[in-house]
């Protein structure tokens, strides 16, 4: 039996990377109707608020509020993501082919997060211009990009495992959103804490802070490590 | 491995009594030896939380406490049945494990309901609000949203060993999950509020001895529950098996 | 070596709970033939392609297939099968050549471009080759898919009811593609296949094996010179007819 050339699990994950970027790129399928749901979620955030003039109450959302956005336009990706691996058995296809599993995981869940950051990337000056425009703006701000990387990655890492799983069920726009909030849960707390702290310069900013984010890297560090050990089963089920 | 009635069966029905009993006792002892006041809580006489300031004297409704916190530890220890059983599941492929995960799962939904309604009713008449952001009540909010979440992914999967596979993976996150949501809520307190109550000041021999027949108490009857249910679940996976048989005999006569 | 069976399955079951889906599934299929499998719906025939495939695993029994442990070398197993399924196992927003690329690189196919552009000229779609697969019809797809499913040369392939959706047309043009791809083999060995289908007719003409199952269980398995024609069809009546009735 002749041997064929060996791919090593590096090219296979660059190669699956390349095909869901390929396949965006082409359709821009998840990032447009992310970046509408953006849209549209501030707008429902900016009636929300219309009655709430306080502007220093608007600083000690705005954390909360932001995360809120986040998890809500995630939940959209997310379930795009895994939509068109199931559409023709494009999935089944990959899962024939000699290549580790695990590799499948970590290849979405980068795509995830890069489409997951191209959106933030979009929200936040957005996010500023409609909600904190004209308040002070604190010098302990860019701390606030401490949270929003981790909980970008911890959200895309344990959202990929769920979406794989939620992707083969009845109902499953909203049993992915009952699965994933109260598992994101931990790290939602933890990253609008250290979020608002950084946005609010809060006195109790270098007390809190860094348990907040040690918190949170510990959660996506667990998570991601279960999840990856886990997704053959769920990948092959 | 389950062609064969399981020796602990017949468990279930003494357990059922001594569980009871304990529980009774329990019962008993939380209202006639157990103080009503414990450390510093006598102390202060008032307490903050959420802005509003709330009596800390211990009232009679502390007495929920003791069956409060058993049934919270007997949940956590079924959750705990539902990871180790759907690892087995993993590792093995054997239904007899799922069945086990999910009845796991099912005493601790009995359980968690129970800890939150006992909670509910302490936040009430302890702290005079319906409901507030503490730390344990938060877990437990959380945990019950998942043990639902199980279930409705349970039903939401046609295909009964991808429904096995899901169910395992998502029970071992979530066991893995609860204490990580503890030690979030626990270690990271409202910045907005800096409020920041613990009631780990240890306990009095007088109260932890009824805590601990408590969870004995506990522990006992969800054991007992949980042999019932999956005898249940045995014997109609049995019935289920002779109705194929039955159909492959008439068909082939 | 060269007079290595195809496909050696001894006692293949797959059981969850009550359900049995295969039932000591044993069969020896030699190198470079075509095997037919019949039943009623909910005989085993998928779940019996999808274990042979690496795509679900037995309960209990294995089976070599080309040489290769089912339960220890399934990852070795995979750079020698193909599968051409009633689903195409495409990317419908990629292109037709870049769906093939991308299998190809998955595989480490040695000359990618190369082994496209031929699969692209058996199936005849190279004028289409960069337009996107959801602009196709059902015929093109399945074409791809069958260029899909043999980029890496597999030695053995599976047919998963291929038939399913195509026009008389485009079942005609499948026909003569797989007759093609029967005949040649990059390093010449002989080509094996397996297929399950509703078409009787189609699975006979095809076959040099025949199986039938039901309820999990082996009805009948022979070589298709070794049986009698009408026996056969007393016995596929027998047992698909009752699945359908």
């Amino acid at each position: 039996m002749t041997n064929k050339p060996r791919v090593s699990a590096w090219q296979h994950y660059r190669i699956l990377l390349g095909k869901d970027l390929r396949r965006e790129f082409r359709t821009r399928e998840m990032l447009t109707s992310m970046g509408i749901y953006t849209l549209l979620v501030l707008v429902i955030f900016g009636t929300a608020l219309v009655q709430a003039a306080e502007k220093v109450d608007i600083l000690q959302m705005s954390g909360g509020l932001f995360w809120a956005l986040i998890v809500f336009t995630s939940l959209l990706g997310l379930n795009r993501s895994f939509a068109y691996e199931k559409e023709d058995g494009a999935l089944e296809g990959v899962l024939l082919v000699p290549l580790d599993r695990s590799v499948i995981f970590l290849s979405k869940l980068t795509a995830n997060l890069l489409f997951l950051l191209v959106i933030e990337v979009i929200a936040i000056p957005l996010f500023f211009v409609f909600f904190l425009s004209g308040l002070p703006l604190q010098p302990t701000l860019p701390l606030a990009l401490g949270p929003l990387l981790v909980g970008t990655i911890g959200i895309a890492g344990i959202g990929t495992l769920l979406a794989t799983i939620t992707i083969n069920t009845r109902g499953k726009d909203v049993l992915l959103a009952l699965l994933f909030v109260p598992l994101i849960f931990p790290l939602l707390y933890a990253c609008v804490s250290a979020t608002t702290l950084a946005i609010c310069a809060s006195p109790a900013l270098y007390d809190i802070y860094p348990a907040a984010m040690a918190l949170a890297i510990g959660y996506d560090v667990v998570m991601i490590l279960v999840s990856w050990l886990l997704y053959d089963f769920v990948v092959s089920a | 491995m389950d062609s064969q009635p399981s020796r602990l069966n017949a468990l279930a029905l003494p357990l059922v009594i001594v569980g009871g009993a304990l529980v009774i006792v329990a019962f008993i002892l939380v209202f006639t030896v157990t103080p009503l006041v414990s450390g510093e809580a006598a102390t202060n006489g008032f307490l903050e939380i959420n802005g509003q300031y709330i009596t800390n004297k211990l009232l009679l409704s502390q007495k929920i406490f003791y069956f409060h916190m058993p049934a919270a530890v007997v949940s956590m220890l079924a959750l705990l049945f539902t990871a180790i059983y759907g690892a087995l599941f993993l590792k093995t492929r054997n239904s007899a494990y799922d069945l086990r995960a999910r009845t796991a799962t099912e005493i601790s939904l009995v359980f968690v309901l129970m800890t939150m309604v006992t909670g509910l009713a302490w936040t009430r008449y302890d702290w005079g609000v319906w409901w507030t952001w503490e730390p344990r009540l938060t877990t437990y909010f959380i945990l019950m949203l998942m043990v639902f979440g199980y279930f409705i992914l349970r039903t939401a999967v046609s295909d009964p060993e991808r429904r096995a596979v899901y169910s395992s993976v998502f029970g071992i996150i979530v066991f893995i999950n609860v204490p990580i949501c503890f030690m979030v809520t626990r270690l990271i307190p409202s910045s907005v509020h800096p409020v920041i109550f613990r009631t780990d000041s240890g306990l009095p021999p007088l109260m932890l001895i009824p805590l601990l027949i408590g969870v004995a108490g506990f522990g006992c009857i969800a054991f007992a529950l949980y042999r019932q249910r999956l005898r249940t679940r045995q014997i109609e996976q049995r019935i289920e098996t002779l109705k194929l048989h039955l159909d492959e005999l008439s068909l082939e006569g | 070596m060269s007079e290595q069976a195809t496909i050696v399955a001894t006692d293949l079951t797959k059981v969850f709970g009550a359900r049995r889906a295969l039932d000591r599934v044993g069969f020896e299929l030699p190198a470079g033939a075509f095997l037919s499998i019949f039943g009623p719906n909910g005989a085993g025939k998928t779940t019996l392609l999808r274990i042979l495939s690496t795509l679900a695993r037995p309960t209990s029994g294995n089976a070599q297939v080309l040489g290769f442990d089912l339960k220890e070398k399934p990852g070795d197993l995979r750079a020698h099968i193909g599968l051409i399924s009633h689903k195409p196992l495409l990317y419908l927003d990629l292109s037709a050549e870049e769906n093939l690329l991308l299998a190809a690189r998955l595989y480490g196919v040695a000359d990618p471009y190369e082994r496209v552009g031929e699969l692209l000229a058996t199936v005849e779609l190279t004028a289409r080759r960069h337009d996107v697969v959801r602009t196709f019809s059902r015929g093109m797809t399945q074409r791809l898919a069958i260029a899909r499913a043999l980029v890496h040369d597999p030695q053995l392939v599976f047919l998963d009811e291929p038939y399913s959706g195509l026009d008389p047309r485009a079942v005609q043009i499948f026909d003569e593609l797989l007759h093609k791809v029967r005949q040649k083999s990059q390093d010449g060995k002989p080509r094996s296949f397996c297929m399950v289908s509703h078409d009787m007719d189609k699975g006979l003409a095809l076959a040099t094996h025949l199986l039938i199952l039901e309820r999990g269980k082996v009805v009948l398995f022979a070589r298709k010179e070794d049986v009698n024609p009408g026996e056969f069809a007393r016995l596929y009546l027998n047992s698909v007819g009752m699945g359908v009735a």
